[in-house]
């Protein structure tokens, strides 16, 4: 069986070494692959692995264009047999008081919205092909304590824990899984509205003394994308060095 | 720039992260005087200063600071 991956935030530091990952000696996997407005940093990997990878230059926070998005899918390319979306804004760290509602608004768009309406969209080909993988990627702060600060992120982070747990049950009976993994804070591109001293600390902080990489976390998703992964489903696998503990 | 300029920017930021206006510090402030003071506020207010003072700090010129004295200093030598 070949597989089609289906990477929503896919020109992300952790999606692009997630299609490294998946297509290195699988010369039969496709990537459907969506960014916004930053396609070309998948230059590379089209590149690297030709006529494995086509980018969508698709903007999760507008319903509507998520909408065309999944009927162009269903007419242009192979059901996807794996899910794995991964966009967020990035994390910005303030108080409560401070609470930017617009921005929250169009984080749960293209995080939480966009997810429920291509969940809608592929998992109906994943059940009666009796396969699938869906895969998110939540965040350690969603375990016991979270930080001051991050109310936004922990929020739309709880609501992708939430479709998780719900969509696992849901589908479980169709060889469908429905997981996540919560990494600890991971030095990439993500961070770049975040004050070093919040970067340095968390490291020094971390029982193993550093953040998380793209190069940490992938072999995870890789795990619970894989066909041995089958009986796991509903889990939120923490990648943190030891820095959150279930 | 005098301590006192310093003193007095590093008190607006205090008040504004502590959410009180009449809040005044002292060179012997420190975290046991102010209830919400804790690592992660340390680390907002050591942040906000180094945007006001166009400073960088490193982690390791802020982890032994005792109280406002030691950070009034720190942000003397770099300005």
């Amino acid at each position: 069986m070949s597989y089609t991956y289906l990477i929503t935030g896919a020109t992300s530091d952790v999606g692009r070494t997630l299609i490294d990952r998946l297509l290195t000696g699988t010369p039969d996997a496709l990537v459907l692959a969506q960014g916004c407005g930053d396609l070309d940093k998948l230059a590379a990997l089209c590149q690297k692995f030709p006529g494995q990878i086509r980018p969508f230059d698709v903007d999760l926070s507008d319903r509507a264009k998520v909408d065309t998005f999944m009927q162009l899918l269903e007419t242009a390319a192979p059901a996807p047999t794996h899910f794995i979306h991964l966009p967020a804004l990035p994390v910005v760290n303030t108080k409560f008081k401070a609470f930017d509602q617009t921005r929250f608004d169009k984080d749960l768009e293209i995080e939480v919205h966009s997810a429920i309406r291509i969940c809608r969209g592929v998992l109906p080909a994943m059940a009666r092909a009796k396969f699938g993988r869906i895969l998110f990627i939540q965040t350690s702060y969603t375990i016991g304590c979270p930080p001051k600060n991050t109310a936004a992120y922990v929020m739309a982070k709880s609501a992708i824990g939430g479709l998780v747990k719900s969509l696992a049950v849901e589908y479980a009976k169709f060889g469908v899984t429905v997981n996540c993994v919560a990494p600890s804070m991971m030095e990439t591109n993500f961070l770049k509205d975040t004050p070093d001293l919040i970067v340095q600390a968390a490291a020094a902080d971390n029982p193993m003394g550093r953040n998380a990489t793209p190069e940490d976390v992938v072999p995870a998703m890789a795990f619970l994308l894989s066909d041995e992964a089958g009986f796991i489903t509903g889990v939120t696998l923490p990648v943190t060095g030891g820095s959150a503990i279930v | 720039m005098t301590e006192q300029d310093i003193l007095t920017a590093v008190q607006d930021i205090f008040r504004d992260n502590f959410d009180d206006d009449s809040l005044v510090i002292t060179r012997e402030t420190c975290a046991d005087d102010i209830e919400d003071w804790d690592s992660l506020e340390q680390i907002n207010l050591l942040t906000a200063i180094e945007k006001r003072f166009n400073i960088k700090f490193k982690l390791s010129d802020v982890r032994g600071l005792k109280d406002v004295g030691d950070l009034l200093d720190l942000v003397a030598r770099m300005v």
